[in-house]
């Protein structure tokens, strides 16, 4: 029922392109801090590596300027138009996260203590699980949004996911400022450690807002 | 020059106009699922639609009201004053006491606002009009009352039926929707092009509605009943399906005039119902005035089924939904607007007693 093609199909397949190039930015970012655990490691190879995120970054962002271009030849309602919109900038929002951390890291030299690769790369991880869902969500928008609207227990699956990395982050936090260094190093540290757990905050606040679309369009 | 009498109900149908067209398209428009251009012209259209094709059934219906409550002329006056060479007289003395009717219903209207109450012009023209009558009809009459108050009974009636008709309409529909139709969208598309369809379809079948149910209210009371029988024109106008058009294209005027700052206040005020929920709140909103007005044989008010039908939508979710203070002033409103137009009338009534027996 209630199944045939329209002019939005445009809008569905660059959000998904947008997505996929954010999802890139993530693969590449876990690179950059597997790389940045890795004992003697350069940061020449450190540059190299956050360029490449820039990179991938600057490929979203031209995704996201096409996918809201399609908007304006689209027939979807103005609300509809905004959350889209919305969702979309919140992927990027994601893809920008890394780039920062990587550019930060890069331009302070800093590099975490290698006791601490095993939890961050576990935060991204999860953060990249959680991603995929997020991706399986906004999929749905587009192919089966009666399902979405009637059950959207997917989003809370975000959620849990978003648990594991606070309960991460909490651990990491205890642990950085319980070390023997200075209290400048310690705010850094948990500067940094903060900006990866962010990730999975974003994608979390992102299904927040694919909820509240599902509610103010649910008869 | 008696024909400048008539833009006292013209002036009634531009105010209803600029407030009804919020009912059938305020959703719509302050959400942007419609423009507002495009939401007027097709106001506009079908309410002279819904006017021409059937405001004329609820012409009859009020003018027997008005007829009952000594407003307009009876057959039997009209024959007296054939007799007598007097219809000329007559005739404008009936224009002129339409004019007083949409007087005290446009104060009551004005007054009403300006103190902030929630207020319904649909109310206000039938109170005005038992009230000009519960100063002349004698209600002692066994003929007259049993006229009146069954009139009255009905009128009082539709506070309670109408908005009730609309909640139950309203559950109903939204069940339905939620329960059947909700889950079988593919897409978000899809979703939005059901929506822009709803809106449209709601919008205009509103629209058709108001003009079937309020066109009544705006020329009534110039029309004389009796014409086909005495073949001599007691009153301003003679043909039914005219002045329910002419009701129409007031109301029209409205609309395309005056319409933007309330639909855009009284749909932004009840867009936090979803978008699903908004039009078909609307669609049993003109579903009970349609019915109601066949039923009860006199115009109902729009806002009172909206209410009632926005009720209805937000029980589908269960009683806590409901915002059960909003009855208070809402209450008022449907209360107030007749009984302060009614009491308008009867006080000027009182006052132009000598003018009017001479």
């Amino acid at each position: 029922m209630f199944n045939h093609k329209t002019k939005n199909n445009p809008v569905h397949m660059l959000i998904m392109d947008q997505i996929n190039d954010v999802e890139n930015c993530l693969i590449q970012f876990e690179s950059f801090v597997r790389a940045s655990s890795a004992p003697n490691v350069s940061f020449d190879t450190l540059n190299t590596l956050a360029n490449g995120i820039s990179d991938a970054e600057a490929v979203a962002d031209i995704s996201l300027r096409k996918m809201i271009d399609s908007l304006s030849g689209s027939s979807f309602l103005t609300a509809t138009r905004q959350d889209l919109i919305s969702i979309a900038t919140g992927c990027d929002a994601v893809a920008n996260k890394c780039e920062s951390y990587a550019k930060m890291s890069v331009v302070q030299s800093f590099v975490f203590p290698g006791e601490y690769s095993e939890d961050l790369l576990n935060i991204i991880s999860i953060s990249r699980e959680q991603f995929d869902v997020l991706r399986k969500s906004i999929s749905l928008l587009f192919s089966d949004f009666g399902g979405l609207l009637k059950d959207h227990s997917i989003l809370d699956e975000i959620r849990k996911y978003e648990s594991q990395v606070d309960a991460i982050e909490e651990s990491l936090y205890e642990r950085i400022f319980k070390m023997d260094i200075t209290l400048a190093e310690k705010m850094q540290m948990s500067d940094f450690a903060d900006k990866i757990a962010e990730l999975s905050d974003i994608i979390e606040n992102l299904a927040d807002k694919i909820q509240i679309m599902l509610v103010t369009r649910k008869a | 020059m008696i024909y400048l009498l008539l833009f006292a109900g013209l002036f009634m149908g531009w105010s209803l106009g600029t407030n009804d067209a919020a009912n059938a398209f305020g959703t719509a428009v302050a959400t942007r699922v419609v423009k507002y251009r495009t939401a007027v012209i097709i106001i506009a259209v079908l309410v002279i639609v819904g006017a021409f094709i059937g405001g004329a059934n609820n012409i009859d219906k009020v003018a027997e009201l008005s007829t009952s409550n000594e407003v307009i002329a009876s057959e039997s006056q009209v024959l007296e004053a054939i007799k007598n060479g007097v219809v000329e007289t007559l005739r404008l003395k009936s224009a002129i006491k339409a004019a007083i009717i949409f007087t005290c219903a446009a104060l009551t209207v004005f007054v009403m606002s300006y103190l902030k109450f929630p207020v319904s012009a649909n109310q206000s023209i039938t109170g005005a009009i038992i009230g000009w009558g519960l100063f002349y009809a004698d209600y002692k009459d066994p003929e007259i009352l049993a006229v009146n108050l069954p009139q009255i009974g009905k009128f009082a009636s539709t506070w309670i039926l109408n908005p009730l008709g609309a909640g139950i309409i309203s559950f109903i529909l939204v069940y339905l929707f939620h329960k059947f139709i909700e889950n079988k969208f593919s897409s978000l598309s899809h979703y939005d092009k059901i929506v822009k369809i709803g809106y449209l379809f709601a919008g205009a079948f509103a629209s058709y509605s108001i003009g079937v149910n309020s066109s009544a209210n705006v020329t009534a009371l110039y029309y004389d009943a009796a014409f086909s029988k005495t073949g001599v024109a007691a009153n301003l106008l003679t043909d039914a399906r005219v002045a329910a058009t002419i009701g129409g294209i007031a109301i029209a005027i409205g609309v395309l005039t005056y319409s933007k700052r309330v639909m855009m206040t009284v749909g932004g005020s009840i867009a936090d119902i979803s978008q699903m929920d908004g039009f078909l709140v609307i669609i049993a909103m003109a579903l009970t005035v349609v019915i109601m007005g066949k039923w009860m044989g006199i115009p109902v008010s729009t806002s009172q089924a909206v209410v009632g039908a926005v009720v209805g939508a937000g029980l589908t979710r269960g009683l806590h939904t409901v915002n059960f203070g909003v009855f208070k002033n809402i209450a008022i409103a449907w209360v107030s607007s007749p009984t302060v137009a009614g009491l308008l009338a009867y006080g000027i009534a009182f006052a132009t007693q000598n003018y009017s027996n001479n």
